[in-house]
């Protein structure tokens, strides 16, 4: 058991180096830099300002030793300060952090809300009008666009029927957001939860519970969801880790205050060290929690320790 | 203190005598005249300031915040003459090397400190010092040198600098009061008229008004304490989000998408402002290095091609008029009847005849990139000049970058001497024509700059004020139209909109985008 823990550290850690590291080449290799950004609203920087701005930045240096210099910087915990402002990138991430972790939690809790029981449903009813209707809102909700929903979210209720502000990090601002995202990603929920109890019904010890004379709720509930779940906290991780990288688009919808918008703005900025702040907390993040079920999944099943 | 309002709202609730009782109580307030009810405009925009520090930022976003929490020594007024502003008066030596400011008396920081003469040379020495990494450092000129006497701040350039005065008046000149700096951290301490209240980055940013300001700036008409008491600038990245929250009451103003902002012109319960006064001018610039287009002819044809018309009023809903000058209309010696002497004019016939000249024409079309980068508007104008120039037989192939890219990429393009030759367009703005220096003398913005004739020209402004001084501006302009090096098309130049609803009254807005509150009222 340690051994696989140690190995998943070893492994996390060097892929959260590596992405510190490619994703420092690639944001180098993106046209523009932070002072051609910076300059581009108004003309008042002589091309010979604009170079004394890059080397006093260290803009000037060969690409590989501004990313070295950061990734050795970045994993002794300094991330440096953003161009525009001058401020450590560490605070400006944690200060965004609760808020998005707010907003994942809240998210991923209407998705599952919603999605494991529709899932349900539809793998109980399979093949019938109800399986078919799930279905397709499943469908629906992957293909609608979150940004497109967001908008229509507000149109309803923050301009029609007024009952919700439209922008801004408050209690009464999550609602909305927290529904936009619970609705995309419950039809992944349904669609998973589907088939992995599609899966399960179909085993043996689903066809003895039941000639042992369960009652059907019982069998469905205790004898087939509850090893369906387990499969479902696998993906509804990764989602979370995901969510937790920032809901770019619909943080920029609802004006939602998380690294998101955060990571947004440093792009267009091309505030380098911002961007690379939002890569590290991000690839943390997804490490973090697939190491996580990694481990959890070696404590729930021998097998995979040997692997 | 129970507002007349409130005291409304009691009563309307008691069903009885509701309406009866209502009437009087209104009559009753209007004659007791209570004070007003604390009137508050939110206000939403599509970025937030990434520094509240004017030395320390060049974005517009950043400074139109720090414009309302800061003051400017000098101010302009619609023309492009200047007035006093934190200084009373100055004078300037016969060389144009020594600025004399003595500052008016009696200005108070809002954290209650005096602002006086040595506070003016701290913050000049501020904005010049290469370890501020002021952005804006190079258009404050040649200063070599400040000193104090009492309630005067001299200041020796090294060399004159005519457009000095202007650019005091500027927004990025704005002096801070040196408590702002006391600390590890930037405290945005100003004497402007809205007093910094808190920040939450990217969201908010929230000001209350000034009891004790003054106002001096000739744009404004309330002399003293804004009429608002407080500000709260939000940020909402999302057009359609934002015009949501104008339209359900959420905020009082906001900035409208283009498209949106067509729509709002013409219903009654919004008003649109403009940036009249931004002092941006967009220019169509050609590739001249690299042939044809090193041919005067073509070029001129290709000005002529363009119905700058259509671009203000379909591109730009009408929001933006076209300017005849290669700098802005409104700005010190610009002269738009005299440019439109000297430019190009609206003639696709006559273009044509020049192409077929120069050995282009329907069987041998002039093949060009249209290079631009994305914002709205400009993106519609492209497609009408793409029309247009096919219709004096050039094939213009549009190229759309984002900004910070392409500004990029212009400067490798504007090295080159061969290869595809390009039009491009691009905008700019200040308070002053002599952006034409940082844009024109080689190397120029992008590398644009052109030859030593026109380099000798944008010094020698530089050196002279006044009449002199117009009169060798207005040959540089000409320089550049008669040789259509530059096209001017419209101003203002970009997205600077602003909406509000039909119940804000005295908003304006000034040089470089500053938005002024100072007039504002709302009404009930």
């Amino acid at each position: 058991m340690i051994r696989l823990i140690a190995k998943r550290l070893t492994a996390a850690f060097a892929t959260v180096l590596a992405v510190i590291l490619l994703s420092g080449v690639l944001v180098h290799v993106v046209p523009g830099d932070p002072v051609t950004a910076m300059m581009a609203q108004s003309v008042t920087a002589t091309p010979e300002a604009m170079d004394e701005m890059r080397s006093r930045l260290g803009l000037d240096l060969p690409v590989w030793m501004q990313v070295g210099r950061y990734a050795l910087n970045a994993l002794s915990g300094d991330l440096g300060t953003t161009i525009r402002g001058n401020e450590p990138v560490v605070r400006l991430l944690l200060e965004r952090l609760p808020n998005t972790f707010m907003l994942a939690v809240a998210g991923l809790g209407i998705a599952l809300l919603l999605g494991i029981p529709l899932g349900f449903v539809a793998a109980v009813n399979r093949g019938t009008a109800a399986d078919a209707a799930v279905m397709i809102v499943a469908v629906l909700g992957v293909s609608i666009p979150g940004f497109w929903l967001g908008l229509v979210l507000i149109q309803v209720f923050s301009l029609h029927l007024r009952w919700l502000p439209v922008a801004g990090t408050d209690f009464r601002n999550l609602i909305l957001p927290a529904l936009t995202l619970g609705l995309t990603y419950c039809a992944l929920v349904a669609r998973m939860t589907r088939s992995a109890l599609v899966e399960i019904l179909a085993e043996d010890y689903i066809r003895t519970a039941r000639a042992r004379g369960l009652r059907e709720h019982q069998v469905l509930i205790v004898h087939a969801l509850r090893p369906a779940l387990i499969s479902i906290v696998t993906v509804v991780g990764l989602v979370f880790a995901y969510l937790m990288g920032g809901q770019v688009i619909v943080e920029n919808v609802f004006s939602w205050n998380g690294i998101g918008r955060l990571a947004v703005q440093a792009m267009l900025q091309r505030d380098y060290p911002m961007i690379q702040g939002f890569i590290v907390i991000f690839a943390t993040s997804v490490v973090v929690v697939s190491m996580s079920l990694d481990i959890l999944y070696g404590f729930l099943d021998p097998r995979m320790r040997q692997r | 203190m129970m507002s007349a309002k409130m005291i409304l709202r009691t009563t309307l609730s008691r069903q009885a005598i509701r309406r009866s009782l209502a009437a009087a109580l209104v009559a009753a307030t209007a004659i007791v005249a209570l004070p007003a009810a604390a009137a508050n405009l939110t206000v939403a925009r599509s970025v937030d300031a990434d520094s509240l520090d004017p030395q320390k930022t060049g974005t517009t976003q950043s400074l139109q915040i720090t414009n309302l929490i800061f003051d400017t020594l000098l101010t302009m007024d619609k023309d492009g003459s200047v007035h006093p502003g934190l200084a009373d008066k100055w004078t300037v030596s016969d060389d144009g090397k020594t600025y004399a400011f003595t500052i008016r008396d009696g200005v108070k920081c809002h954290d209650g400190s005096n602002f006086d003469a040595a506070a003016v040379k701290f913050n000049v020495d501020r904005a010049v010092d290469p370890a501020t990494v002021n952005p804006n450092a190079s258009a404050w000129g040649p200063v070599s040198g400040t000193t104090v006497d009492g309630n005067v701040v001299t200041v020796k350039l090294s060399e004159p600098y005519g457009p000095f005065t202007s650019f005091l008046t500027n927004i990025q000149s704005s002096l801070v009061c040196p408590s702002s700096v006391s600390g590890a951290e930037f405290k945005p301490i100003g004497t402007g008229p809205f007093k910094f209240v808190g920040w939450t980055r990217n969201d908010s940013i929230q000001l209350e008004a000034n009891g004790e300001y003054k106002n001096v700036n000739p744009l404004i008409q309330n002399p003293g304490k804004p009429y608002i008491d407080k500000l709260t600038l939000k940020v909402i990245p999302e057009a359609v989000a934002r015009m949501a929250a104008l339209r359900s009451g959420e905020v009082d103003m906001a900035e409208p998408s283009l498209e949106e902002a067509g729509d709002l012109k013409s219903d009654a319960g919004f008003k649109v402002y403009a940036a009249d006064l931004s002092g941006q001018q967009m220019v169509a610039a050609f590739t001249w290095k690299i042939k044809p287009l090193d041919n005067p002819d073509i070029r001129k044809a290709i000005g002529m091609a363009m119905n700058r018309d259509a671009y203000a009023n379909i591109a730009f809903e009408g929001l933006v008029g076209t300017g005849n000058c290669p700098v802005a209309p409104n700005l010190f010696a610009t002269d738009e009847a005299l440019c439109a002497s000297w430019g190009v004019k609206y003639d696709p016939e006559a273009a044509k005849a020049l192409m077929v000249k120069a050995g282009y024409g329907p069987d041998h079309l002039l093949k060009v990139k249209l290079l631009v980068h994305k914002l709205p508007g400009w993106d519609q104008m492209h497609q009408i000049m793409q029309q247009d120039l096919a219709a004096i037989g050039v094939d213009a192939e549009i190229e759309t970058r984002e900004v910070a890219a392409f500004f990029d990429y212009m400067k490798g393009v504007n090295e080159k001497t061969d290869g595809e030759p390009a039009v491009w367009t691009m905008g700019m703005s200040g308070v002053d024509p002599d952006y034409l220096y940082f844009l024109w003398k080689r190397p120029g913005f992008v590398n644009m700059g052109l030859n030593a004739d026109l380099d000798a020209m944008l010094e020698q402004q530089r050196q002279l004020s006044g009449d002199a001084r117009a009169a060798k501006i207005h040959d540089i302009e000409k320089y550049l139209m008669e040789n259509a090096y530059a096209i001017p098309l419209l101003s203002p130049g970009w997205g600077w909109l602003m909406a509000s609803s039909a119940k804000i009254d005295g908003f304006k807005m000034g040089y470089m985008v500053s938005l002024l509150f100072n007039d504002v009222k709302v009404a009930e």
